[in-house]
């Protein structure tokens, strides 16, 4: 399976301040969050890109992604109707064909040759349906990530078929219905925050809609993964929350002790904590 | 041979009893057979093979072996072996006992050694396993894994953080409780869902409960509350028990005896709020909420039961503790749903979480307990385990049973409805530790005992006609089959299901209502709290009056001889179709219930209105709007106010009774001031009950004995004893003035009147046994005897209205009661004693979460005796509980005060001999072979002994440099002393009266004078030559609806088996069979006593 779309949310009501957040590249080089992201897609051979953002933002992000504007489209959810209503606003984008889902407040950092975008899309080229990104998460971490249960597929280490799928579950709930064979004992594979969705996707967010209230997409997933088959990989890297507390702090330390600029950062980071104290 | 019992494949093999396969088998044959059991459950990686090896092992050294060793083997039990027994070492213990027997050769006394040790072993295997399934169901792993706040993976909804006013939402469970309809015949015990899940089942009912007569009518009795408070803390309540807490500390959090708050403790920390990984971390409990609740806020619980009494058999708190759990879960997201009714697999994990919360909280229900979570009726069923499960490879069945609610088709209204109109809901206020009863079940039901293993079979097919009926609605034929279950299968498992009171009761209403009377049905453990009467609808109206009359005054006329924790009620009942069932309530309706804030706002209500939290001033508000408003809240004012201030004049209402009672029954105040101020001063106490520890104590030599159990009566004696016995000259005194405060629990009841056993037919007092013996020897010898029986304050009045009632039970002889003459006032326990007691003499340490428990109420038990005053007079109870009988050695010389043996003398002049024994020594009888030894012996007084087993602790004969004599427990310099003695004081004596007379420098002339103030003074003389000795006895406090409290006090007693110690009248020791010399001190003894042949033996002694 190919994928030639994208599709970012970027219209979360935390969300909307991010566009101008600029972090400094592990290459030294200083970018947006959504130009991180779009440099990305468009290096692993995807298209088109759609931004899905909060009304009056398109100014602010049309600068945050000026060096790609010519492949991306923006499209305004104009109610705050939950994470699978964004979705749902890229449905015209994507029509029939599969797609890239990725959030603007999550940045990446590979541990393997390929970058966190192209281990996934390089399992997608050998799947025929839904994959998501996951990876294995401690049950102190559950109360934010979305958690699939699910079994491996024999022959491919890192690849799991998916059979549920449950947002920030209790591990009460985990320890019935998601454990993983294989996995250490109070583990879990957490969303990556990064899939790529089939058009049934749609149909079932479509179908999950009632035209007001909250529109999660989790459950939508949860459906597919009853109807087709639904993989889900796992990917050597870390991902960066940026909207938890000390998330961008993170994120910019994680960039910087990967590149060029590790030494000078590891010094500050000495100096400051020799010279504070609590 | 015996092995194949326990892993042939063929059930007709592996079902045997293993009593008839101990039949043939000799001594040599059996103690083989051991050693081969031994071995195989040490290897066997299969529990239920192993635990059913220990069972057979303990019941061959308890029944089968102990009748065929000959009966010159006598030995002593190793100290260090019933230390190890102690510390629950129990393979060690059995290892020590084991190489004894090998050396010295096997004994009855180190098989009862090892018969406790591999009995304690097996019930500890089963319960680490069921602990451990408890631990590894999914769902319930992550609790244990979870050790720091910051890992903590549970956040409080949303809507639950949403203030109103400043008034957080309250989120209230209301749960039903259960009746188990068919009592499927214990079959809901752990052990035996996990080892033989197809005979696990029960059809349990979810009801809705009102009492009869004082609420309006049947709601969900159990409710639990939930909110969010404003203070990092944890705030626990429990309505009815008055009790609550304001926790800052996680340690406190685990503490589960230092205040009533056990089960809201256990709900906190089973549901995962406070996972039980996270107990002795040392963390702050604010951090925990605070990642839980945000910071600064903290979680209000509160319990209800709405009143209903303790002990009703329905679940109550198990049911309170599921409630709890759920409305905790919801709170944290761990249910779907925050309210309404709960998901099948949510029930599950609820019913998971009660069975640890109750293993946490060192209690213990049956797996169907839960039964309130589910709706309606419903046959709940043990599972075979499956290769997913934890418990596959170790036990046949799952830990948790499967539920089945039975769907309108299946059980139509109409029926619901008839049961409803037929039952009657009772309890009938007797309050019985049903955890002997429990063990007795599981071991028979390993032990396959044959008559037990058909009964449960018949309990089985019980069930499914049961279903039948009530499908049907056929409720005539339901009241017949409960009936024929508790009169068949339950009485032939376990003949302490039924007693005296419950007979009473079912005779009475059966008189009553004839054929309108349906039938009986028991609940729970045993009889005599929660039972049910079936009648005809067209007469349940006025039954539900006439059967609490009936209850009523069976109870009145029984209270002194059986536990009743509180007068007997009737509920009114609706079946509950919902199950578990939670509620939101939002703003102005976020309302506790009443009794709450009565408890609560004191503190609030003392608060300058500038100081207090704007969520405090709310809640201020909101109750007094509610007060003005709302009808619920209509008398809460006037309820505040007593709480704010306590009535004063209960307290001196209460002391009044208590002077007057002292005064009459002989307390002397200046010997009492005395010992309070030894006391203080450390002059006497525990500690100095015991003999120097340079007393050389060495056990007696074969001379010092006559051995009754090797050697044939000499004829010339059992003529002598004969013609004594004929001429008259012998009279009996049963001692019955204790309160049998190990019999009881410290209930404070009449032993010797409590309807024990079923002897000839029908359940017989102590009394009536003793006089049954009397009887039989006096018809023998064409003659009748004199028998006594010494009385106190707290059992002369029952004891005489007793007997009065059942007039004397037609006894032909002269019949006397002696009463006291002195009484003590106990005493709080100093510090000091308590830590004796606790930490200096051998304790037997409990299983892990009850020695936490245990551990947790002793230091409490410590600050109340520091917080009330050591030594001070103990009055905080009712009067009789507050005063103590001052020894045994004062019951002989009470005889002389009191005029019963001049009334005797007079009566017999011919009186010579007196024996004397315990209300619980049941073999003791006039035999004229023992007593022709006594009457050629010339002794002054002759004691018998037996042998000793494990269970006879308290001491022992003993040589004491170099004088034989009777040795207390209490004055055993070192423990170890008293294993090394191989007799055990039975405390059977026989006096000779002129030889007792002369001690006391009396005549048979100053006897029949009633010279009071010589014989006053001769006793005084006597008693100041004899120890004294300080014991610590625990005496019950009863509270609210059936509660109970156990306290420990002090108080002196002088002993008889310390007149051994004067050189002026001779003391000769016989050894006499254990039968005739054992004494009944615990219910908990008497299945075995019964299994043992005892029973039979003492009937055979009786003539009715």
């Amino acid at each position: 399976m190919k994928i030639k779309k994208a599709v970012i949310t970027a219209a979360g009501l935390h969300q909307q301040h991010l566009p101008l957040q600029t972090l400094v590249s592990p290459t030294g080089k200083t970018k947006t969050i959504a130009g991180f992201l779009l440099d990305e897609i468009f290096a692993n051979g995807i298209d088109a890109a759609a931004i899905i953002i909060a009304p009056g933002t398109e100014g602010d992000f049309s600068s945050a992604v000026a060096d790609h504007l010519e492949k991306v489209t923006f499209i305004e959810q104009s109610q705050p109707l939950g994470y699978g209503h964004a979705v749902l606003c890229a449905k015209e984008f994507t029509g029939n064909d599969p797609f890239l889902l990725m959030m603007n407040d999550h940045l990446y950092l590979s541990f393997a040759e390929r970058s966190c975008l192209g281990q996934l899309l390089a399992v997608t080229e050998q799947a025929d349906g839904p994959v998501s990104a996951v990876q294995p998460t401690h049950e102190s971490k559950l109360p934010f990530y979305g958690t699939i249960g699910g079994s491996p597929v024999g022959g491919h280490h890192g690849l799991y078929e998916v059979s549920n799928i449950l947002e920030k579950p209790t591990p009460t709930v985990a320890e019935q219905e998601l454990i993983v064979p294989g996995l250490r004992s109070g583990n879990y594979l957490c969303l990556f925050g990064m899939h790529v969705l089939t058009p049934r996707v749609m149909k079932h967010l479509e179908k999950a809609f009632s035209g007001d209230g909250n529109l999660p997409l989790t459950p939508s997933l949860a459906a597919t993964a009853r109807s087709e088959k639904y993989l889900a990989c796992e990917i050597e890297g870390l991902r960066f929350n940026i909207e938890e507390p000390y998330g961008l702090l993170r994120a910019q330390l994680g960039m910087a002790l990967s590149g060029k600029g590790r030494d000078e950062v590891m010094g500050a980071m000495i100096e400051l904590i020799a010279a504070t104290r609590r | 041979m015996l092995i194949s019992l326990i892993t042939a494949d063929d059930s007709a093999t592996r079902d045997r009893s293993l009593a008839e396969a101990c039949v043939p088998m000799d001594t040599a044959a059996l103690l083989a057979e051991c050693a081969e059991l031994d071995s195989f459950r040490r290897e066997s990686d299969n529990l239920y093979h192993r635990v059913r090896a220990i069972f057979f092992l303990q019941a061959i050294y308890r029944f089968h072996l102990p009748g065929k060793l000959p009966t010159e083997a006598t030995g002593s039990i190793p100290f260090a072996g019933y230390e190890d027994l102690l510390c629950r070492h129990f393979e060690e213990a059995i290892d020590t006992f084991l190489e004894i027997q090998k050396k010295d050769g096997p004994c009855d006394g180190i098989a009862s050694a090892l018969a406790a040790a591999y009995h304690q072993l097996a019930f500890q295997t089963l319960a680490n396993q069921v602990r451990r399934s408890v631990r590894t169901v999914r769902g319930n792993q992550w609790m244990f894994r979870m050790g720091h706040p910051t890992d903590h993976p549970l956040r409080i909804r949303p809507e639950l953080l949403q203030q109103d006013d400043h008034l957080y939402p309250v989120l209230c469970e209301r749960t039903p409780v259960r009746m188990d309809l068919t009592h499927s015949a214990w079959s809901d015990i752990f052990f035996l869902g996990m080892d033989f899940p197809q005979g696990a089942r029960v059809v349990n009912v979810s009801v809705d409960l009102a009492v009869h007569g004082r609420d309006d009518k049947p709601k969900p009795p159990v409710e639990a509350y939930f909110r969010i408070i404003d203070q990092p803390v944890l705030r626990l309540t429990s309505i009815d028990l008055r009790a609550s807490a304001k926790i800052t500390s996680l340690a406190d959090v685990f503490d589960f005896g230092k205040d009533h708050l056990g089960l809201l403790k256990a709900a906190v920390i089973a549901s995962g709020i406070i996972p039980p990984g996270i107990e002795g971390s040392g963390k702050s409990l604010a951090d925990l909420l605070a990642r839980l609740a945000g910071p600064g806020r903290g979680i209000e619980i509160i319990s209800s039961v709405n009143d209903i009494p303790k002990g009703s058999r329905l679940a109550v708190s198990t049911n309170l503790l599921a409630a709890l759990i759920s409305a905790c879960m919801r709170a944290t997201g761990q249910t779907q749903s925050l309210t309404g009714e709960l998901t099948e697999s949510e029930r599950r994990i609820v019913l998971a979480r009660a069975i640890l919360g109750e293993w946490i909280g060192g209690s213990g229900g049956g797996w169907q307990d839960s039964g309130g979570i589910w709706p309606g009726i419903k046959l709940i069923e043990g599972e075979i385990a499956g290769e997913a499960d934890p418990e596959y490879g170790i036990s046949k069945g799952r830990l948790m049973p499967k539920h089945k609610v039975f769907s309108q088709e299946e059980i139509p209204d109409s029926a619901r409805q008839a049961l409803t109109d037929s039952l009657i809901l009772v309890h009938g206020g007797m309050a019985q530790n049903v955890g002997p009863i429990l063990e007795m079940v599981t071991e028979k039901y390993l032990l396959r005992s044959s008559a037990e293993w058909k009964a449960r079979q018949d309990a089985l097919g019980l069930l499914d006609q049961i279903i039948a009926a009530l499908s049907k609605g056929d409720i005539r034929t339901l009241g017949r089959l409960t009936t024929e279950n508790f009169r068949g299968p339950l009485q032939t498992i376990i003949p302490w299901a039924t007693n005296h009171f419950t007979e009473t009761l079912i005779a009475r209403v059966s008189e009553k209502f004839g054929d309108d009377f349906w039938g009986f049905w028991m609940l729970g453990g045993m009889s005599g709290g929660g039972m049910g009467f079936i009648v005809d609808p067209s007469r349940k109206q006025e039954a539900l009056n006439i059967i609490h009359e009936i209850m009523l005054q069976t109870k009145r006329e029984l209270e002194n001889a059986l536990p009743f924790a509180m007068d007997p009620v009737v509920y009114d009942f609706d079946i509950n179709p919902h199950g578990t069932f939670g509620a939101l309530h939002r703003g102005e309706a976020a309302l506790l219930p009443p009794s709450y804030y009565h408890l609560s706002l004191g503190g609030s209500l003392r608060t300058p209105p500038s100081d207090l939290s704007p969520t405090a001033r709310a809640e201020l508000d909101q109750f007094a709007r509610a007060c003005r408003t709302n009808p619920a809240f209509s008398s809460s004012v006037e309820a505040l106010f007593d709480s704010l201030i306590p009535r004063a004049q209960e307290d001196s209402e209460e002391i009044r009774p208590l002077g007057e009672l002292l005064k009459k029954n002989g307390f002397d105040r200046a010997q009492h001031e005395e010992i309070h101020k030894d006391l203080v001063e450390g002059r006497i106490g525990l500690a100095q009950n015991r003999l120097p520890a340079n007393t050389t104590i060495k056990d007696v030599n074969t001379e010092d004995i006559t051995d009754f159990t090797t050697t044939s009566p000499i004829s010339a004696n059992l003529g002598l004893g004969e013609k004594a016995l004929a001429n008259g000259e012998v009279g009996v005194i049963s001692l019955a003035a204790g309160a049998g405060s190990r019999w009881t629990q410290g209930a404070g009841v009449c032993k010797a009147l409590h309807p024990f056993v079923r002897l000839g037919g029908r359940h017989r007092t102590f009394v009536e046994t003793h006089l049954g013996k009397s009887r039989k020897r006096g018809n023998e010898a064409g003659t009748t005897i004199p028998h006594l029986f010494t009385t106190s304050y707290l059992t002369h009045q029952p004891t005489r209205d007793f007997l009065d009632t059942v007039k004397d039970y037609n006894y032909p002889g002269p019949l006397h009661l002696s009463p006291g003459r002195s009484v003590g006032l106990r005493m709080v326990p100093t510090v000091r004693d308590l830590r004796f007691a606790w930490e200096e003499m051998p304790q037997q340490v409990l299983d892990e979460q009850q020695q936490k428990m245990r551990d947790s109420v002793r230091t409490a038990l410590i600050s109340w005796a520091r917080g009330a005053g050591e030594a001070s007079d103990y009055t905080d109870n009712l009067p009789l509980q507050c005063l103590h009988p001052v020894g045994h050695f004062y019951e002989v010389p009470n005889l002389l005060l009191n005029g019963t043996l001049a009334d005797l003398l007079t009566e017999r002049p011919q009186l010579k001999t007196l024996m004397l024994h315990n209300i619980d020594t049941l073999g003791a009888d006039v035999d004229p072979a023992l007593l022709g030894h006594h009457l050629a012996s010339n002794a002054g007084l002759t004691f018998e002994v037996i042998t000793r087993r494990l269970e006879d602790r308290g001491g022992g004969l003993a040589s004491i440099n170099g004088r034989p004599r009777l040795l207390e427990g209490l004055a055993m310099p070192r423990e170890e002393d008293e294993f090394s003695l191989s007799y055990y004081n039975s405390m059977t004596t026989w006096i000779d009266v002129d030889k007792l007379l002369d001690l006391f420098d009396l005549t048979r002339h100053d006897i029949l004078a009633r010279n009071q103030e010589k014989i006053t003074e001769a006793i005084r003389s006597v008693a100041s030559r004899l120890p004294t000795y300080i014991t610590l006895k625990e005496v019950k406090k009863r509270w609210g609806h059936g509660q109970e409290d156990v306290f420990p006090v002090l108080q002196f007693e002088k002993l008889w088996g310390d007149l051994t110690t004067l050189s002026e009248i001779e003391s000769k020791f016989i050894v006499v069979p254990r039968s005739r010399g054992q004494q009944l001190k615990d219910p908990a003894q008497l299945d075995a006593w019964l299994r043992d042949g005892s029973s039979d033996h003492i009937e055979s002694l009786c003539e009715w």
